[in-house]
């Protein structure tokens, strides 16, 4: 009989790219990188989603070594078991904590504009429960929801952002390519803020039936990824100006609500875009909780993941309490993004293919195996 | 030990001396069969004698009722009362040469058999079939002859058709295997038929075509439908429920038709299909979600009218999902969606009704699902009565008395209607029963609410398959081929593929459409064709 296959196609890695990366950050980082990198902060982002592809090679390359395997079983064939579980479960926690964030960065958002008497415990909660749903149905279901989510989010939300173009004045993006240099400079640590999510590559690329095809997907993902961040950055500062953006905290958001739309049966148009928005932020949790979930089941050396789902809601929900409020949550995102997404991002996967062809482990040409 | 424990340990051991065995002698026979069939009044022992000088005694048995019984008195009591008196053939005195005489050269009926116990002879003749029995003989025959009162074949109730065939299924299993075989000449077209249910014994056939169906499927179908083991399947749908993939979701995994043509169309697409004696309701396996918005006439129709109606269908469904719940998210959430002169006048319509948004739509709406399960089984006569009363308790009286607004009734109507739009009867019950799901959602939580509740039943979904396909292909595992006949019904000569991904013969069609203004290229292939194929 055909047995649920735990693979994932190439077409699936492209859509676990992109809502992998796009999630709840997408509001506010608009204004992080504007306030960086001023008119041509969306011509670096385009410029930093090409060295992203670069770096997202490298993880592919390190996973394509071990075929059929994902970061918490290759970890333990490179660096040795015991310190490949330390490395597995530190990563773990450094994923519980990003999906905690998202998730109190979320409900912070969606206190504001859609349910502002409901307290921040029940919209957290419901959120972590609906994605627990999925996430113990293993990675064929996580990766078809995100497959199926992909256009259901993308369409509606194109067509959302489409009538405010009339009211965008694209002469507020100039001057372009002045002090482009040191903008590129000053932009750098929001760099692993945008392509967060690209780590999550480790552990999906495992699951691939031929690893080797996985460039062109991730290629094209993030190219998606990228052309996006551009699109909504400029319409922002199409509409506010490069002073204006960086004086709304989601500038997306007021973007959205400026948007003047005589004759349609809806008027104000946020309640929607951030209804829709709650998908990307649930398949961004999702990606990220399997992932730490099956790496848990990988360290404790169980077959099934599922044991472990429910517990971590517990840990999740703690962690995502923590934050006073919203500037703290942003202070301690700010240094989160900056220094332990860019190691998981770029740092570790470079150290561990070293390791891996210094000490010839895997496969180094997957084609002649 | 009983007859279905016999039977059961002869199906298990494969070994038929499990049955109960007959004796050579007429007398002993028939008093054993008098004792299996004690007081089953309704089986008719009939006593003869044979030959010139009447010394052959015979027995036939069969059941009242089941048979035809003039093809009996053709067939068979005309033939050994009168015929072999008639004409004396050298009857032989031997018993066994007599019985081959009787079995190949007497019987002028289509079906027979020898059967040499009397567990099978018991299920013959309870079955609809005669079993004639010889003295002498341990061996007897079975004569088909079922003619029981059965309804013709008429148009089906529940997919009417404005263009398209009219005839259904009936309860019938032969007549509905033989109006599917009308529509496929294919010797691949198969039918493998079993017996399920220990006392009902009820037929049960799987058709599938051989090089378009994948085996797998076929195997696994047959697996799962030799799991049941239960004292009787009245009704294809008890055959559903043992072999659906996840008995415990709200969505159906199987489909059921009592058109033909459908289970046709269905078997060309390499799926197989599953009839059941006594139902006219047959199974179509494996099906996914957009199956259930297909209706038959798509493809009997021009392909324009159709896309654009298939849209209308899916907008309904969405709509008979969610049009209370957005209502309730929107009036009690989020008004500033909304134009500000739609919010006054939402807000006027709700002047005075007492309760929460989320309190009125439940009210409207369980009222509505009761006036429509009173009226599904009434009477047509007193059925219009119900409509009278909802129509006044729906549409005035509540409004009058300031239980609802109107604005909660006009919202009723249009769910109810787009409930109605959505072709599969089962799989609008699922919708039925979520709608219930997201005005809770909305009424906690807002559009926030509704979402979540949307991305739980996407991820049911998701985990949903039947018979080891997707439940959401070809949206899942994306093929952009296979989304010719989702949402756009694109024209028929464009489905090169079959829409099926599992279907072993893949190409169903050859785009020959450019010649039909090309004569001359349609003329060089219909001479390539008279050429390979001389019979042309």
């Amino acid at each position: 009989m055909i047995k649920s296959n735990d693979r994932i196609s190439p077409y699936q890695l492209a859509m676990i790219v992109i809502m992998a990366v796009i999630g709840a950050g997408a509001f506010h980082f608009i204004n992080d990188a504007v306030m960086a990198g001023g008119n041509n902060s969306w011509l670096i982002l385009i410029l930093y989603g090409f060295v992203n592809i670069a770096a997202a090679w490298i993880l592919i390359t390190l996973s394509k070594r071990f075929p059929e395997k994902s970061f918490p079983e290759y970890i333990q064939e490179i660096i040795g078991v015991i310190p490949g579980k330390i490395v597995t479960i530190i990563f773990v926690g450094y994923l519980l904590i990003i999906i905690s964030f998202e998730i109190r960065e979320f409900t912070e958002v969606a206190k504001m504009f859609l349910l502002p008497r409901t307290p921040t415990e029940i919209i957290m909660l419901t959120l972590i429960l609906t994605c627990v749903y999925v996430v113990r149905g293993g990675v064929e279901c996580v990766s078809r929801v995100v497959e199926v989510l992909f256009p259901l989010l993308f369409i509606p939300f194109f067509l959302i952002l489409l009538p405010g173009i009339g009211t965008v004045d694209l002469t507020n993006i100039f001057p372009v390519f002045r002090h482009m240099g040191s903008g590129t400079v000053k932009m750098l640590p929001q760099m692993p803020h945008a392509f967060r999510g690209t780590e999550l590559l480790l552990f999906y690329i495992g699951f691939m039936k031929k690893p080797q095809k996985a460039y062109k997907p991730v290629t094209i993902g993030l190219m998606f990824v990228t052309f996006f961040y551009a699109v909504i950055i400029l319409l922002s500062m199409g509409m506010f100006g490069v002073k204006g953006t960086t004086r709304e905290i989601w500038p997306l958001i007021s973007y959205i609500r400026n948007i003047q739309s005589p004759g349609l049966f809806m008027e104000r148009l946020e309640g929607v875009a951030l209804s829709l928005w709650v998908m990307t932020v649930y398949s961004t949790i999702v990606l990220g909780y399997f992932a730490s979930s099956y790496s848990i089941s990988k360290v404790v050396g169980t077959k099934e993941h599922r044991q472990y789902v429910l517990p971590l809601v517990i840990v999740i929900f703690y962690i995502a309490l923590q934050p006073a409020g919203l500037a703290q949550l942003y202070d301690w995102g700010n240094l989160m993004y900056k220094y332990i997404s860019s190691i998981f991002i770029y740092v570790l996967p470079l150290i561990l293919l070293a390791i891996a062809a210094l000490r010839k482990r895997g496969i180094k040409d997957y084609e002649k195996a | 030990m009983g007859v279905f424990t016999r039977r059961k340990a002869a199906e298990e051991t494969g070994d038929e001396k499990q049955k109960l065995a007959t004796t050579k002698s007429l007398e002993e026979n028939i008093d054993m069969l008098k004792k299996l069939l004690a007081d089953c009044n309704d089986v008719v022992y009939k006593e003869f004698r044979v030959g010139v000088d009447q010394d052959n005694d015979f027995v036939l048995v069969f059941t009242d009722g089941l048979i035809d019984k003039s093809f009996i008195n053709e067939a068979v009591m005309g033939e050994l009362m009168i015929h072999a008196r008639e004409v004396p053939p050298e009857a032989p005195k031997d018993k066994e040469k007599l019985f081959e005489l009787v079995r190949y050269g007497c019987l002028p009926a289509l079906e027979l058999k020898v059967i040499e116990n009397l567990d099978d002879a018991v299920l013959a003749i309870l079955t609809g079939d005669a079993v004639l029995f010889m003295d002498g003989v341990s061996k007897l025959i079975e004569i088909g002859a079922k003619g029981w009162p059965g309804r013709s074949v008429s148009e089906p109730a529940t997919e009417s058709v404005v263009k398209g065939p009219r005839d259904g299924f009936t309860e019938t299993f032969r007549f509905n295997t033989a109006l599917i075989r009308r529509r496929i000449r294919d010797p691949k077209l198969k039918l493998k038929q079993m017996q399920v249910g220990r006392r009902s014994c009820t037929n049960i056939g799987i058709m599938y075509i051989e090089d378009i169906a994948l085996k797998e499927i076929v195997d696994e179908v047959e697996r799962r439908l030799k799991t049941i083991d239960i004292d009787g399947i009245l009704e294809s749908g008890y055959v559903e429920e043992f072999i659906e993939d996840n008995p415990f979701s709200l969505f159906p995994h199987i489909k059921s038709t009592e058109r033909p043509d459908k289970a046709a169309a269905s078997l060309l697409e390499g799926r197989v299909v599953i009839l059941v004696d006594n139902s006219p309701f047959v199974l179509i396996v494996p099906v996914v979600l957009t199956s259930f918005f297909q209706a038959s006439e798509d493809f009997y129709m021009r392909w324009i009218p159709i896309t654009v109606l298939r849209f209308l269908r899916y907008f309904a469904g969405l709509i008979s999902l969610i049009a209370p719940a957005l209502y309730i998210a929107v009036t009690s959430f989020h008004p500033g969606i909304l134009p500000t002169q739609l919010v006054l006048s939402i807000a006027a319509a709700r002047e005075g009704v007492p309760f929460p948004a989320l309190i009125e739509a439940l009210i409207m709406e369980v009222t509505f699902e009761l006036l429509r399960e009173a009226g599904v089984r009434l009477p047509v006569l007193i059925g219009g009565i119900v409509g009278i009363v909802g129509g006044l308790v729906i549409g005035q009286a509540a409004v009058e008395a300031g239980i609802v607004s109107p604005i909660m009734v006009i919202i009723v109507a249009i769910t109810a209607i787009s409930s109605f739009s959505i072709p599969d009867y089962a799989f609008a019950n699922a919708f039925r029963i979520l709608r219930f799901l997201f005005i809770i959602a909305a009424g906690f939580l807002g559009l926030y609410g509704m979402v979540l509740m949307l991305l739980l039943v996407l991820g049911h979904m998701v985990k949903l398959k039947s018979f080891g396909i997707p439940y959401l292909s070809p949206f899942v595992s994306f093929t952009a081929s296979d989304m010719k006949d989702t949402i756009p019904r694109v024209p028929m000569f464009y489905m090169r593929n079959r829409p099926l991904n599992t279907a072993v013969d893949k190409i169903r069609m050859i785009n020959n459409r450019h010649m039909i203004n090309n004569i001359e290229a349609s003329k060089s292939s219909s001479d390539k064709g008279g050429k390979t194929d001389d019979k042309k």
